[in-house]
């Protein structure tokens, strides 16, 4: 029996009738056309599938979307300010932390949470908080870089914003 | 992409409802906390269930708190819960460096405590540091009330004494006495998202900083249907003052405690090996903790 769910996503509620089989993973890219949440191995072993919920990256492969009644959830979608690019999406593309990009929303919401709990993480802090996302394309060591970027651009940026 | 199969979705709001309704003793019923394991078994076609009844808005058995010397740690608490925990942190440092080796730090951001026994998986990552430290699980069912210890709770891979309308609620421990150390280290190809080949957790407690070792507890996992205590390498240990030699002779015993199989991850030989090397790794950064004002102080 479908089960009557209210998420918050990206900061808009939506309500909405699920079966208890739907994965949040699946709720979002075919309930709500949220195509930037991927899906690789459906197991929790790549993390292409992150989103944030309630503040804490998880594999939305793994949650049912009954589960996440109640939840707010933040998406690759949902970062970006009036269609300017998150800073630590800027710093991807300037690194050149980007290949095939299937990784990419997942790496980028771990990073954008990192980021707000941990201003300034060591590098082994950013490659821990990124070791339950796989890259195949082996790009780790750009993508540890353009965290690393992100994090001086933000601290930069506040402190500019502060003068 | 993997698909679930259909099932029922039960989602009670108190603990009493959880355990009424458990009560019917359906076997096709499944308690989902985390989900990490359920989701990823249903999805892989091991278990089928068709009904779930999930944790989530049970109130009490999420968070950790101590009162006096014994900490509680509610079933559903996360592992990243215990992972950030100040409490346990200080208290029990150990537990913490299990909880940081599961999975990954989205999988710990739901996977619970509870589940992480329920599952009864036998390279499980808390169960060997919380039979180190000597902890207490308790169970619920609509009429009664239970307390084992975790040597007792595991039967073999993924069986355990849980019944089916039985819900873990919290898992307890004691503050340790002084001169306590303990260490767990696990293993693996890879440092996330990896199951144990081998793993093992110890915690000796001394007379006083240059004294006789008076406990000991040594836990092997991953080499053998659950978690199991080295019983003769701990006895090799109690009352004898702590060396390299005596480390060595327990680590050559504890590879006789166990019963490793060879598979995918290792073979039973390696494992026996590695049984003796982490043994003497853990046994000394214990004893190097329990020389130093030891934990849970």
């Amino acid at each position: 029996m479908k089960k009557i769910i209210t998420v918050t996503v990206n900061g808009t509620e939506y309500e909405s009738a699920v079966n208890p089989n739907m994965t949040l993973a699946r709720f979002l890219r075919e309930g709500l056309g949220l195509f930037g949440t991927k899906e690789g191995c459906g197991v929790g072993d790549c993390g292409a599938c992150t989103v944030i919920m309630d503040g804490q990256p998880v594999n939305s492969c793994l949650v049912l979307a009954v589960e996440a009644n109640g939840s707010a959830i933040v998406t690759i979608e949902g970062i970006g300010e009036g269609g300017k690019l998150h800073p630590v999406q800027e710093a991807f593309i300037e690194a050149g932390a980007i290949q095939c990009g299937f990784c990419t929303p997942g790496m980028v919401l771990v990073a954008v949470n990192l980021l707000e709990n941990n201003p300034s993480p060591t590098e082994n802090e950013v490659r821990q908080a990124l070791s339950g996302n796989l890259c195949r394309c082996t790009g780790y060591q750009k993508i540890v870089e353009a965290v690393e970027r992100a994090a001086s651009k933000i601290v930069c940026g506040e402190r500019a914003g502060e003068l | 992409m993997l698909f679930l199969p259909r099932f029922d979705y039960e989602e009670p709001r108190t603990l009493p409802e959880a355990l009424d309704i458990l009560s019917d003793l359906r076997s096709d019923t499944k308690v989902i906390a985390g989900g990490t394991d359920l989701i990823v078994n249903m999805k892989k076609g091991s278990v089928d269930p068709a009904r779930i009844v999930s944790l989530k808005r049970l109130k009490g058995i999420r968070g950790i708190t101590r009162k006096k010397e014994i900490v509680a740690i509610g079933s559903y608490t996360t592992a990243a819960d215990i992972a950030r925990s100040d409490v346990i942190a200080r208290s029990f440092p150990v537990l913490r460096k299990a909880a940081l080796s599961l999975g990954s730090p989205l999988i710990r951001n739901r996977a619970t405590i509870g589940g992480n026994i329920a599952t009864a998986r036998p390279a499980a990552d808390l169960p060997p540091a919380l039979i180190a430290l000597g902890a207490r699980i308790k169970l619920r069912t609509k009429g009664t009330n239970r307390t084992v210890i975790p040597d007792v709770f595991f039967i073999g891979p993924g069986r355990s004494i849980l019944g089916k309308d039985e819900i873990i609620t919290e898992i307890s421990l004691s503050t340790l006495p002084p001169f306590t150390g303990a260490d767990y280290i696990k293993l693996g190809h890879r440092a996330a998202l990896e199951i144990a080949i081998v793993a093992v957790a110890s915690r000796i407690t001394l007379d006083s900083p240059d004294g006789v070792i008076r406990d000991a507890r040594i836990v092997l996992s991953a080499v053998a249907p659950t978690a199991v205590r080295a019983l003769s390498a701990e006895g090799a240990l109690l009352g004898e003052y702590p060396s390299d030699e005596l480390f060595a002779k327990a680590a050559s015993l504890a590879m006789n405690d166990c019963s490793p199989v060879s598979d995918i991850r290792g073979g039973a030989d390696y494992r026996r090996d590695m049984v003796r090397a982490l043994t003497i790794r853990t046994l000394a950064n214990a004893y190097r903790e329990a020389c130093g004002q030891g934990v849970g102080l």
